[in-house]
């Protein structure tokens, strides 16, 4: 038995480290997916703390926030799905903060893409179905509509929308080729090889999409939780998302 | 067997209308089957249970497919497995009925009597309305056949496979799903048939009495293989039956009626070689009838009995004498001027009037009984 | 109103469409398995099996690798035909008749096999050929539990979700059915919404499933 016992003196100090670290479980909007991955192993490493994400549409995530799922904090693409937990106390108030901005694109399939240049293209009988995010509850989605119904085509290009449940699904569609064009966020169609953006909305003219994180109420780790805000927007961090094509907060 | 076994042909040279060969060996269960039958006539497949009736019967019909058949009816090859030729069920111009019923049930009897008719080319051997009549089951035109009886179905459905116009007709054991009485009732019916068909009969039946009434030919049938066939009169009358027929031993003969005498209940049914007495409703003369008389019934005189009850008395001459299963009988077959008869003795009783081929003696028949 | 009115009547147009579709093979295919034999017979059943028992979303990634744009039925459709499957009303009507397929095959064989397969031979023996003998015989002693077998077909054609979320979207007006109904409304938290075409969907799987139970007892009288 004299080999089990640097295994049991391992184990018993894996479990006391464990027993000190925290878990924190993030509610991420999907655009974040690739980049919060890549941040989580940096934090542990530094601070000894995991991270685990759950991705989706912002406003699905906002809903099972307000159906008491076990959130510690929550980075959404919209401020309109925080402001709504925000009016229903379901944060901690003080720790909200923007740490990011984005860009809206419009991206088609790299190969055999449909002819699409600007967006009046939409409108025309070439493009028979366009993804977009689902308006009520994904964000990118809202930001679509109201771009598109600011620029009057909205009406024009309703009926060809296929609203879809986050923005890595629209991504998927005009991957895949079901969809001719799609509107996601730059950081999207960056990770993509089998896309390319068609369309730019300038940041001056398009919607202002910023990311606000805050500290959900029922947290059991509040301390940990603003922490982990804190080094999303601190320069390590920023660091990695703008290499992610992400904007600094304006 | 490899030659064909003749059964009712007329004269040798003849093709028969009807050949059947199938041989099949299929785990354990063989089928070895060589047949030739007349164009006319009932032939009945007896034997026990497992003998391999039915599968025979099926393989006839076509239902079943018996590689390295062949099946010959009226000149139409119908199968021949070694040119590759096999007619389906449906374009064989047969008649079939199973041993249940099996109307359909989702249509009045009327709708099951014409489903065939409809179907088949071939003008059917007996008119619609005649058929109903020789059935009786003229009331029962409109009714559905789960309201029917046992007895009725079946006879429903031999009258369904009759209006289909088949050049033969196979009934596989159509009576044993009935009790004696319906049986009874039935069999009058299939007699009148057989009197009034001209297409040949293939009947199966592991009951005795079916066959004695209703056959004029027999094949018995034993573990897949054909035992003995002949006309019925003489296969039964055969010494070598194998042992599962041995009780059946003995003679259908058909007589005349030649007088019935009221006051005592007796007819008087003569045939070539005598006549016998029998009991019995008095009937026409010159009606056909027809008997049977079992080797255990009959026994041997050298000289003619006097002052004794057994009622029937018949010069006869020996035939054959052969040793019968047991041991401690013989079978005696007899030739009463023309007409077979087979007695069965003690080898005791044998030894002692030194009975031979040759002798002369008297038969007594104890027994007589009427089929139809 | 008018738009859960509009989805009640878009999901039953669908579910009929889709049980009329899958009615000729998978009696096609009761019959076959119900009095056939044949090597690979177990692999037809098993592949006849699977919508059944793989999660329904699995059902949907396949149709989708299937039927979209690039995938080998989809490309073939959109350029000989021009008729385009994914993401909309067909692609619908695919998802439940590919769902409700093995519901449908398994009644139709087992309707079939409690069918004397003598009253066939006896049919044979009067002259029908085989086609006569399925229609004239086969299929009126089968009919109700083939009808019984439809009828399930339809109801789980009404419910079905997950392949349909998968190759058809949420596409208002277009290819929301009742169950991607209620989803999307609790999804936007339209409570009420949600119970009303909830209400719906019970009250259709309901007379469904009782008018199957009915048809299926009555055949054993």
């Amino acid at each position: 038995m004299k080999s089990c016992r640097p295994i049991i003196v391992a184990f018993i100090a894996l479990v006391a480290i464990a027993a000190s670290a925290t878990e924190l479980t993030v509610f991420a909007a999907a655009s974040l997916s690739d980049s919060l991955r890549v941040i989580a192993p940096v934090y542990a490493k530094a601070t000894g703390d995991t991270v685990r994400f759950n991705f989706g549409a912002s406003g699905t995530l906002a809903r099972q926030i307000k159906e008491g799922a076990p959130a510690d904090l929550f980075v959404s693409a919209d401020e309109l799905r925080v402001d709504q937990l925000e009016k229903a106390g379901l944060l901690l108030p003080g720790t909200r903060q923007t740490i990011l901005a984005n860009q809206l694109v419009l991206i088609v399939a790299a190969e055999n893409a449909a002819p699409v240049s600007s967006l009046a293209d939409l409108a025309k009988v070439g493009v028979k179905r366009i993804a977009i995010g689902e308006p009520a509850t994904v964000p990118v989605g809202t930001y679509t509509k109201a771009h598109l119904e600011k620029l009057g085509l909205w009406t024009q290009v309703a009926g060809k929308c296929v609203p879809l449940e986050n923005v890595r699904a629209v991504l998927a569609a005009v991957e895949s080729g079901n969809a001719d064009a799609g509107f996601v966020y730059r950081t999207d169609a960056l990770i993509s090889q089998k896309v390319r953006v068609a369309v730019m909305v300038p940041l001056a003219e398009g919607p202002k999409i910023t990311y606000p994180v805050a500290v959900v109420r029922s947290t059991r780790a509040p301390e940990a939780a603003k922490t982990f805000a804190g080094f999303l927007a601190g320069p390590e961090a920023q660091k990695i998302f703008a290499k992610f094509g992400f904007l600094p907060p304006n | 067997m490899t030659s064909a076994d003749l059964t009712g042909v007329d004269g040798p040279g003849q093709t028969p209308p009807i050949r059947i060969r199938f041989r099949l060996d299929r785990g354990g269960f063989v089928l070895d089957l060589d047949l030739a039958l007349a164009g006319r006539g009932v032939t009945a497949l007896f034997g026990p249970s497992g003998a391999g009736k039915t599968t025979c019967l099926r393989a006839i019909a076509g239902l079943e497919r018996v590689p390295g058949g062949f099946l010959e009816v009226n000149r139409e090859v119908w199968q021949d497995d070694s040119r590759g030729i096999f007619r389906p069920t449906h374009r064989r111009a047969l008649g079939y009925v199973f041993q249940e019923a099996s109307l359909f049930p989702h249509l009045s009897v009327r709708k099951n009597l014409e489903y065939g008719r409809r179907r088949r080319a071939v003008a059917p051997p007996v008119d619609f309305d005649h058929l109903i009549d020789l059935v009786a089951v003229g009331p029962l035109l409109e009714r559905r056949p789960e309201t029917l009886s046992g007895g009725e179905r079946q006879r429903v459905a031999i009258a369904r496979a009759l209006l289909a116009g088949p050049r033969l007709l196979l009934l596989d054991e159509p009576l044993a799903s009935l009790d004696r009485a319906r049986k009874d009732e039935i069999l009058p019916f299939l007699e009148r048939l057989h009197r009034e068909l001209e297409i040949p009969v293939v009947y199966v039946s592991h009951a005795v009495d079916e066959v004695v009434r209703l056959a004029d030919h027999l094949v018995l049938l034993a573990e897949g293989r054909v035992a003995a066939s002949g006309p019925l009169t003489e296969t039964l009358a055969r010494l070598d039956l194998p042992e599962e027929f041995a009780d059946e031993a003995g003679l259908v003969i058909e007589g005349t009626v030649g007088a019935s005498d009221p006051t005592y209940g007796l007819v008087r049914l003569d045939f070539p070689g005598g006549s016998v007495q029998v009991v019995h409703s008095a009937e026409a003369t010159g009606r056909r009838l027809r008997f049977q008389v079992k080797a255990r019934d009959v026994s041997v005189a050298l000289e003619k009995p006097r002052d004794t009850s057994i009622l029937n008395l018949v010069p006869a001459r020996v035939v054959a004498v052969a040793e019968a299963k047991g041991g401690a009988h013989v079978l005696v077959r007899l030739d009463a001027g023309g007409t077979p008869l087979v007695a069965r003795i003690t080898r005791l009783s044998r030894d002692r009037l030194k009975l031979a081929p040759g002798s002369e003696v008297w038969a007594q028949i104890k027994a007589v009984a009427v089929l139809a | 109103m008018g738009e859960v009115l509009q989805i009640t009547f878009f999901t039953l147009g669908v579910a009929l469409l889709g049980t009329l579709l899958i009615l000729p093979p998978g009696i096609a295919l009761g019959w076959w398995l119900a009095r056939r034999d044949w090597p690979g017979k177990a692999v037809v059943e098993t592949f006849v099996a699977l919508p059944l028992v793989i999660p329904p979303v699995a059902t949907g990634l396949i149709l989708l690798k299937l039927f979209g744009r690039r995938g080998p039925f989809g490309y073939f459709l959109e350029r000989t035909l021009g008729v385009e499957i994914v993401f909309t009303w067909k692609a619908v009507v695919l998802a439940t008749a590919v769902m409700s397929f093995p519901l449908l095959v398994r009644t139709a064989r087992v309707a079939f096999e409690e069918i004397n397969p003598r009253f066939e031979e006896a049919a044979c023996t009067l002259g029908a050929a085989p086609w006569d003998v399925f229609w004239t015989i086969t299929l009126p002693l089968g009919t109700r539990g083939l009808l019984a077998g439809c009828v399930l077909a339809f109801a789980r054609a009404l419910g079905e979700f997950g392949a349909t979320v998968m190759i058809a979207g949420m596409i208002p007006g277009q290819t929301i059915t009742l169950a991607l109904g209620i989803y999307q409304e609790v999804q936007l938290g339209r409570d009420t919404e949600a119970l009303k075409l909830l209400a719906i969907s019970v009250v259709l799987a309901f007379a469904a499933v009782w008018l199957s139970e009915r048809l299926l007892r009555g055949r054993t009288k």
